[in-house]
């Protein structure tokens, strides 16, 4: 009974003088690993331009409708994006997301990628909607990397991912 | 023609002779890929997808037998050796087609292999992404991967303006021509071509101002790729993504059969939905482009009413109680005849319908008309329904041994998808013959002119008439139908064929050989326009006539076919929008004001009250203002702000026709529902719905006595049964003959109580939207072009004519030819224009296509008035006039000018003072 006792105190014991596996959340924050899935980013090209064309199959590949994409054209002297075509209007409900990440599979220019930041609360629905201007990563920074998947193809990827090669 | 065997992929498949291995592979349920193949056009085997090994039954030459194999079985040889295309190869007997065997599929892979080579695959951003056929065709049958370079790819500047509505992609053009095919077989228009070679080969227009047709947006629809996109739709939105709603062109009386796609609460764009009776796969471009008025932003939102000078916003609570109490007053005080109502032709059938039973039940006056009284108003057309075309009508049907008459006529304008269908029933071996004072787009495709002089119609009518009687070509059979026929064989036995013809400046024998043509076809068709409307009655009845002498009445495909004003005249007049007769014909103990009348009566004090619904009588006829001025209480329900609805005292704002459910009647007397594709705009309302609450208020206010027999009647169901008494009572009470709770209940007492209308109730006309049993195969324009055009709605219903119903007897006219009018002055004779930036045009992308104000003007009369092309010109009549700038018909016999009577850009309205105006023109000196 005594014995039992003190087998516990020694593992607690033990543990006092451990390493805690627990951390003081939100003062300390664990890294996310290489291929988490948080919120997304629009990313653009080296020289500023949005990588997005508007062309809405990251809607169309949605389970969760959480995407709403409205195309308009651009305009040519001052495009935002390369080609004719960009999205005007660029939302995402992030009360619907799932965090797939089909969306960033479906993109054929790498524009919305899955980012490391999950901390997703809002204090009314009407916030949880990421308007363009939310999902943009400045123009200084955040150029789209070259996946490594189009890297690794011996072939030429579709035209519009054919910016970066 | 006799039917051919042959066996495709192992399946025996019997086709008509002459069918192309495609589509005879199509009726086995073989898919064979193609891109410049089109069931509506001529084969032409340019893209080479349809390549299929063709084995027939080798011939020994010297005997002419079929060599056999030693089983007995014929002998089969590759045709040619090598691989046929399916599109331009008939069927033959015997013959053997393989389309999944390797040569086949392996040839299949490099043909789109080698397309691919200068496509640039930018479907993320093509608008034709999703209803591609190069893609399906290409997941389908093509390879998974390219051989081939982006860098070495045909690299053209991304899209080029081909004309104000259609961007051509020349990177993704594969050539096809059927673009520049539709263009000229089927429209008439031979604008586009190819030109340079090899990979610098490309669509070029050859017209100016570019790609000049009025159908030009089709071309979008059959191009295979996304090589031509529609400007009006240009990165609206993924198709995919589009909400279609079935309904129908609110602007031409052909009621061509349209899906609106929707995207959320935006109409995105217009696209034909599949009809063979009405408009096969075409629209026209106003049709397709000219839908924005109805989200303008100058859409009336909320009810306006006139707070001093001003029209202030208020609620439909005080709209709707200012009208009834406005109309009760005057009822009270002036009687039933004080009150009078105009409603435009552009309204559904169910809108009409309650508008004439408001104005007749609740308010009692017949003072109805759907015109705006001024004196170049048409007459309402009564023939298309007396002897109108019979049920059953198919334009696509005819062909061989049909013959169409056109006189007065300017299809291209006043309907556009008559055209391309007149174009096909020539193409197919049939007869056009084309009556005009001028010469039309139609006298392209006319197998016979006729060139009178304006004035001369019931003349020329009236001597191919003669022609039949004297050459006892006449049909005889029915001739106790029709009284007072012997009259008419008499008066027309005595015209002098010669003399008429000389009158005419026809030769003789070309009227002789038409009468006789008309006479021997099988089916006859005779479609009079707005120019031969304004002739009158006399050239209806010369019609008519025609028709009768003829035989070409009361069977399908045979008979009158008027080209209307607006989409649902046919409808107004069915519906009883007129002072003189009721719904359906009915005539009336006695007749209304009809529009003219009402503008003097008015000014007279004796019309106190109006109600306009949907028509703007100021603004096309600027001398109704005065009469307009003097009512005491005008309500117009309109969508827009007319000049009109500024000096209403209440404005009621109309949901417009995207808004909301009805049906349309077309000229070919065709009942066709349209559905709604999203909520009405702001505050606006259907238009039915609007009448019906006006009408409760109406009721509320007047004291109801009931007639004494229903209250007998009341009183005997109470002794048997208390709940038949309650239903008795319900149904008598005034306000329950407006308990309209959607459109449907409008649409059954449309079919109970307007004769014919029993034939198109709801019910009726959404039986025949099952099982695609407009006699194609389901969804096989989809399978050719990757736009839906699939027909959900059904093809409506054709009414019957008066002719054909065995007991009605119908009264002949002779006709009297009115003496020419001679004197130094010329006759104005108004054409309609089709782009003509009224109302329904506003926004549009076809605004910068305009028709530009102008004067034809004869050569002689050119001469003698010393004009040149381009001058302007002072078109004076008693009453006003206008500056127009001259052009040279050289077609025009001199006497008369054309000048386009409807447009927004130069009003006529005050200059014409008849159907025909005579006018002074006078060069105005830069």
């Amino acid at each position: 009974m005594l014995g039992e006792l003190f087998k516990g105190l020694r593992t607690t014991l033990k543990y006092m003088f451990t390493k805690p596996v627990t951390v003081q959340y939100p003062e300390v924050k664990r890294p996310v690993r290489e291929r988490f899935r948080g919120r997304h980013e629009l990313k653009r090209f080296g020289n500023g331009m949005e990588r997005c064309i508007g062309c809405a199959l990251c809607a169309a590949a949605c389970p969760a409708d959480a995407i709403l994409v409205i195309p308009a054209e651009n305009d040519p002297e001052k495009p935002n994006s390369p080609g004719e075509r960009y999205a005007a209007t660029y939302e995402i409900n992030m009360l619907r997301c799932i965090f797939c990440g089909y969306c960033e599979d479906a993109c054929p220019t790498n524009a919305i990628v899955l980012e490391h930041q999950y901390e997703l609360s809002f204090y009314d629905r009407q916030s949880s909607i990421y308007t363009k201007e939310m999902l943009l990563v400045p123009k200084e920074k955040g150029y789209g990397e070259i996946p490594p998947v189009l890297q690794q193809l011996n072939r030429r990827p579709s035209p519009p991912a054919q910016i970066d090669l | 023609m006799a039917d051919v065997t042959l066996v495709i992929d192992g399946k025996t498949v019997t086709v008509p002779a002459g069918t192309n291995i495609v589509d005879a592979a199509r009726a086995a349920n073989i898919d064979i890929p193609v891109f410049c193949y089109h069931p509506k056009m001529n084969p032409v085997g340019m893209c080479r997808m349809c390549l299929v090994e063709v084995w027939t039954p080798m011939i020994d030459r010297a005997t002419n037998q079929p060599i056999l194999n030693e089983d007995g079985t014929p002998k089969m040889g590759l045709m040619m050796n090598k691989l046929q295309p399916g599109c331009t190869t008939p069927v033959s007997p015997g013959m053997e087609v393989r389309t999944k065997t390797d040569k086949v599929q392996g040839t299949q892979r490099g043909i789109l292999e080698f397309l691919l080579t200068s496509h640039p695959l930018d479907c993320p951003v093509c608008d034709k992404g999703g209803e591609c056929p190069l893609q399906n065709l290409t997941m389908g049958w093509g390879p998974t991967t390219s051989r081939f370079d982006y860098e070495d790819k045909v690299h053209n500047v991304k899209p080029i303006q081909l004309g104000d509505l259609i961007y051509l992609d020349r990177e993704r053009c594969i050539l096809c021509s059927r673009c520049v095919r539709f263009e000229d077989e089927i429209a008439g228009d031979p604008v586009l071509g190819f030109d340079n070679r090899g990979r610098k080969w490309e669509i070029i227009s050859q017209s100016d101002p570019v790609f000049d047709s009025k159908f030009s947006g089709n071309t979008t629809d059959i191009c295979p790729v996304g090589a031509l996109t529609s400007a009006d739709f240009r990165f609206k939105a993924r198709v995919w993504e589009l909400r279609s709603i079935p309904s129908i062109d609110p602007h031409g009386c052909e009621g061509a059969n349209i899906t609106v796609d929707m995207r959320h609460n935006d109409v995105k764009r217009i696209m034909p939905r599949e009809n063979d009776y009405v408009n096969e796969i075409w629209i026209a471009d106003k049709t397709r482009f000219a839908h924005r008025f109805a989200s303008s932003s100058e859409r009336l939102t909320t009810p306006l009413i006139r707070r001093g000078d001003k029209l202030e916003p208020c609620s439909w609570e005080e709209a709707i109680r200012t009208v009834s109490e406005k109309f009760v007053e005057i009822k009270n005080a002036k009687g039933s005849d004080a009150l009078a109502g105009l409603a435009g032709d552009h309204l559904a059938n169910e809108d009409l319908y309650v508008f004439q039973k408001f104005m007749r039940e609740v308010l009692g006056s017949n003072n109805i008309d759907q015109r705006v009284g001024s004196p170049a108003d048409l007459p309402l057309n009564t023939s298309g329904y007396r002897l109108g075309v019979g049920q059953g009508t198919n334009l696509i049907t005819l062909g061989k041994e049909s013959s169409v008459f056109v006189i007065g006529a300017d299809p291209e304008e006043e309907a556009p998808v008559y055209l391309l269908r007149l174009r096909g029933i020539k193409r197919r071996g049939g007869n056009l013959i084309v009556a005009n004072g001028r010469s039309t787009k139609l006298d392209d495709a006319a197998t016979t002119r006729l060139r009178y002089s304006y004035g001369d119609e019931v003349s020329l009518v009236q001597a191919l008439s003669a022609v039949l009687v004297q050459e006892n070509l006449a049909h005889e059979a029915a001739n106790q139908r029709f009284k007072n026929i012997a009259n008419l064989r008499q008066s027309l036995g005595s015209i002098n064929i010669a003399q008429a013809a000389e009158k005419l400046g026809i030769a003789e024998e070309t009227l002789r050989e038409t009468a006789r043509m008309l006479a021997s076809s099988q089916n006859l068709i005779v479609m009079y326009g707005h120019e031969a409307q304004q002739v009158g009655a006399a050239l209806e009845s010369a019609l008519e006539n025609l028709v009768i002498l003829t035989g070409a009445y009361g069977r399908a495909n045979n008979g009158l076919l008027p080209l209307l004003p607006h989409n649902n005249t046919r409808g107004a007049i069915d519906m009883g929008i007129r002072p003189d007769a009721g719904p359906g014909y009915r005539t009336l103990a006695s007749a209304g004001s009809s529009a003219s009348e009402m503008w003097t009566a008015a000014q007279l004090g004796r019309i106190r009250g109006m109600y306009i619904a949907g028509l703007d009588p100021v603004g096309k006829f600027p001398a109704s203002r005065a009469g307009i001025e003097a009512l005491e209480f005008l309500v117009v329900q309109e969508l827009f702000l007319t000049e009109t609805a500024k000096l209403a005292d209440v404005v009621l704002p109309a949901a417009a026709f995207i808004e909301r459910e009805g049906t349309f009647t077309n000229a070919e007397r065709r009942v066709q529902r349209f559905r709604q594709a999203r909520l009405p705009l702001g505050e606006s309302r259907e238009d039915w719905r609007i009448i019906k609450d006006i009408a409760l208020a109406v009721l509320e206010q007047t004291t109801i006595t009931l007639p004494a027999v229903s209250k007998s009647a009341q009183q005997q169901g109470r002794g048997k049964n208390a709940q038949v008494s309650t239903a008795v009572a319900v149904a008598e009470s005034p306000s329950a003959a407006w308990n309209y709770i959607t459109v449907s209940d409008i649409a059954a007492e449309v079919a109970e109580r307007v004769p014919g209308y029993s034939a198109a109730s709801y019910s009726k006309l959404s039986a025949t939207g099952s099982n695609g049993n407009w006699g194609r195969q389901v969804n096989e324009p989809v399978y050719y072009d990757g736009t839906s055009y699939e027909n959900t709605e059904g093809v409506g219903v054709q009414l019957a004519s008066l002719v054909e119903d065995p007991k009605s007897t119908i009264a002949v006219e002779v006709p009297k030819v009115s003496p020419q009018k001679s004197g130094d002055g010329l006759t104005l004779v108004g054409a309609v224009a089709n782009y003509n930036g009224g109302t329904l045009m506003r926004d549009s992308l076809l605004l910068k296509r305009l028709m530009a104000p102008t004067l034809f003007v004869s050569n002689e009369d050119a001469k003698r008035l010393n004009l040149q092309k381009g001058d302007q010109v002072e078109v004076a009549s008693v009453t006003s006039s206008v500056v127009l700038s001259v052009n040279i018909d050289p077609t025009l016999k001199p006497g008369t000018v054309v000048a386009y009577s409807n447009l927004a850009a130069a009003p006529m309205g005050n200059l014409l003072t008849a159907p025909r105006t005579s006018v002074r023109v006078t060069k105005v000196e830069a």
